[in-house]
């Protein structure tokens, strides 16, 4: 256990942000902050990092309190994003990497780097204010990994980025996470998260929901999710008990089976209703966990 | 190990190179060239206005005794002043004279009445100076008239030897205040106040700003990850401190120039010819550069409180009208100080840490406030300097993250607690 957080509750006057919330993180896990709007993820985020404090619990990085840990432990790339706009984008990734803790060359050295890396070489001497937002968020986050910190903690990274950028910021995080750096970051694309994360925290309104790796959680689910593809009578299932229809695409249709529903009983009517295509049984996706269990509790 | 000298050198840096400061840095030295060309130009206005050479003719009725020896004894103390008697010129040739050949006028005297004929009657200080010379002139000849004799009213006339001197109740002796020298170091201290009061509100406001801009910008989350608030607003002060620093050099540097170029440079004018900067005393430099810092550490950690707390840059200048107002108030303590800066206002007002620094280092300059009243006033000075900095550090890491609305006091308060 590397990243463990107790108890941790955080009240703004008359409202709980968080409300007694405890997960775990690994060293070297990619790790998924999930939640709806307004959960707490950047209340949880702000009192990991120390930069409010939290009324109840603590957080520790192997034992140790996290202001204790030192410059450049971490890097973090807040939801609200923001850089000194009359600063040129060379000079501002190297003055990041200085208050992280580099000294004057190597801050310069890696700031190249990373433009390089991020191809934005074009940029480097234009000033923050003359860059699109995109490209605003590509320096802020290379300004979070450009001391190479051994905890990265990214508030809804993808969000803004483009497809082909969005691609380049998963390579990169991959390449860190190989490295042995732990990564969390939080997110709304469920789908993002899915594809790259291994253990995930899931909060709604301040409290945990769900806490594990995410294959786990899955199975845990259980298979419950049908897809049917049918060339025939595509009502088939209404007379069938215990079966909901959770989506009709152009291709099949998505039901969730009930308690004690045989699997085996909706193929057979699939077949009595004409050919069938596709039968499969399937893992929720982390969308419909998501939108089950946030629903559950709201 | 602190990250202040990467935050001074990025406030720096990142200033030094823009549009508003080079503009203010330059309208400064614009400002500090025009000055050094005041004082001839003050000279001439002034010697065109003083009446220069004065030439009379006086008239008096036959048989009185004559007033003119005595005006010309008054006169002779004069430069230029010119008496000529009745009957020197007849009438027609008097007038003539005023008119067209510029003699000051004519002095008609009949008994009590005296009356001055001339062709410039609006100008006052000609008819000041007239009447001036004349009521000495008639307070010797009727003292002549009384019977005293030649030394009595020489005696009774005579300049006044006036002295100053000062005891101490710290027991060394008071040196003798010259006049001349005190009038140069009042016009000293009100030059250095002057610019204590400018840095002040200058640099402040630029703190003040820069830390809305930086909330605004929302750059402060990242910064306040990093690196402690107080370190935060320590470069961000410091910073903007050595710009300012930097800019005052300069215009010093242009005065100085400015002073050996010319012939008359704008410490002449300021301080009077004779006190160039070159003769102000390395103690009072020390003081200046002792106040100065103090009283600017103090304010700024106040305008960089008030700048966390606004949401927007355009609330900023609603805050920081109080803090302008509490230098205002610092300012004219100092000024009432120089009247008499030993009053009791004065004593207060340089203990008081938000005016002491102005009414202090004033005081210093003029009069001689006792060591324990200065070292009082350090001391003061100094643990308000840590404890502002150390409440407007807590308000800082409070505002910095407070988005949408302005907080109130209340709120502050309330958070502090926490």
């Amino acid at each position: 256990m590397s990243l463990v957080a107790t108890e941790i509750t955080k009240r703004f006057r008359d409202v709980t942000a968080v409300d007694g919330l405890s997960f775990t993180v690994q060293e070297g896990a990619l790790f998924g902050f999930l939640g709806p709007n307004g959960a707490g993820k950047t209340t949880t985020m702000r009192v990991v990092l120390g930069i409010i404090k939290a009324d109840e619990g603590q957080v520790t990085w192997k034992g140790e309190p996290f202001h204790r840990l030192g410059r450049g432990f971490f890097g973090y790339l807040p939801e609200e994003r923001g850089l000194y706009p009359k600063m040129r984008v060379a000079e501002h990734l190297s003055f990041l990497g200085r208050i992280n803790g580099l000294d004057k060359h190597k801050a310069r050295r890696e700031a190249e780097r990373w433009i390089e890396r991020f191809n934005i070489g074009d940029l480097s001497r234009k000033r923050i204010e003359e860059l699109s937002k995109g490209n605003q968020q590509k320096v802020q986050t290379i300004g979070t990994m450009l001391h190479d910190p051994e905890l990265l903690i990214l508030d809804e990274p993808f969000s803004g980025l483009d497809p082909v950028n969005t691609a380049l910021l998963k390579e990169v995080l991959m390449e860190s996470h190989k490295r042995g750096k732990t990564i969390i970051f939080s997110s709304h694309r469920m789908d993002q998260v899915e594809e790259i994360c291994e253990d995930i925290v899931l909060i709604n309104r301040g409290r945990m929901i769900l806490h594990g790796n995410l294959r786990q959680i899955k199975k845990s689910m259980g298979r419950q999710i049908l897809r049917v593809s049918l060339e025939g009578d595509v009502d088939f299932w209404a007379k069938i008990p215990g079966l909901d229809l959770l989506a009709s695409r152009a291709d099949y249709q998505e039901f969730r089976l009930g308690d004690g529903v045989d699997p085996n009983d909706v193929l057979r009517a699939a077949m009595r209703a004409g050919q069938v295509v596709r039968f499969e049984l399937v893992e929720p996706s982390l969308d419909q966990i998501f939108v089950e269990k946030v629903g559950a509790t709201a | 190990m602190s990250m202040i000298p990467v935050l001074v050198q990025r406030e720096f840096s990142s200033r030094v190179k823009g549009t508003a400061y080079i503009v203010t840095t330059i309208i400064g030295v614009l400002v500090f060239v025009a000055l050094s060309f005041l004082p001839p130009i003050m000279q001439r206005i002034s010697s065109s206005l003083a009446p220069g050479a004065i030439e009379l003719i006086v008239y008096e009725q036959p048989g009185e005794e004559s007033i003119v020896p005595y005006l010309e004894q008054v006169g002779a103390e004069r430069e230029g002043f010119i008496v000529h008697p009745a009957g020197t010129f007849d009438e027609s040739e008097a007038y003539r004279k005023v008119l067209d050949e510029g003699l000051s006028g004519l002095l008609l005297v009949d008994g009590p009445l005296y009356t001055f004929v001339t062709t410039d009657a609006s100008n006052m200080m000609l008819n000041d100076e007239i009447q001036i010379v004349l009521n000495q002139a008639v307070s010797r000849w009727n003292a002549v008239r009384l019977g005293l004799s030649a030394d009595d009213v020489a005696s009774l006339f005579g300049r006044v030897d006036f002295r100053v001197r000062e005891v101490s109740p710290l027991g060394e002796d008071g040196e003798e205040i010259d006049s001349a020298a005190q009038g140069q170091a009042m016009i000293l201290a009100y030059f250095l106040l002057f610019m204590i009061y400018m840095a002040l509100v200058m640099y402040g406001n630029m703190v003040a700003t820069g830390v809305a801009e930086e909330k605004s910008s929302r750059i402060m989350e990242v910064m306040v990850s990093t690196v402690k608030p107080l370190e935060l607003m320590l470069g961000k002060i410091i910073g903007v401190g050595s710009l300012g620093l930097l800019q005052f050099f300069i215009w010093i540097g242009t005065g100085l120039v400015m002073n050996t170029l010319g012939n008359s440079g704008v410490f002449d004018s300021l301080l009077g010819a004779s006190a160039a900067l070159s003769s102000i005393p390395l103690e009072t430099v020390l003081w200046f550069g002792l106040y100065f810092v103090l009283g600017y550490f103090l304010y700024a950690s106040v305008f960089a409180a008030a700048g966390a707390l606004v949401a927007r840059v355009e609330e900023v200048s609603q805050v920081v009208t109080i803090i302008m107002m509490i230098i205002m108030v610092g300012f004219f303590a100092a000024y009432i100080s120089f009247l008499n800066p030993n009053s009791g206002l004065a004593r207060v007002a340089s203990l008081v840490p938000f005016t002491s620094p102005m009414v202090m280092f004033s005081r210093i300059v003029l009069g001689s406030p006792s060591l324990l009243e200065v070292m009082a006033s350090v001391v003061i000075l100094v643990a308000s300097v840590l404890l502002g900095a150390w409440i407007s550090a807590k308000i800082y890491r409070i505002g910095v993250l407070m988005y949408g609305k302005r907080l109130s006091l209340r709120q502050v308060v309330m958070l502090m607690r926490d």
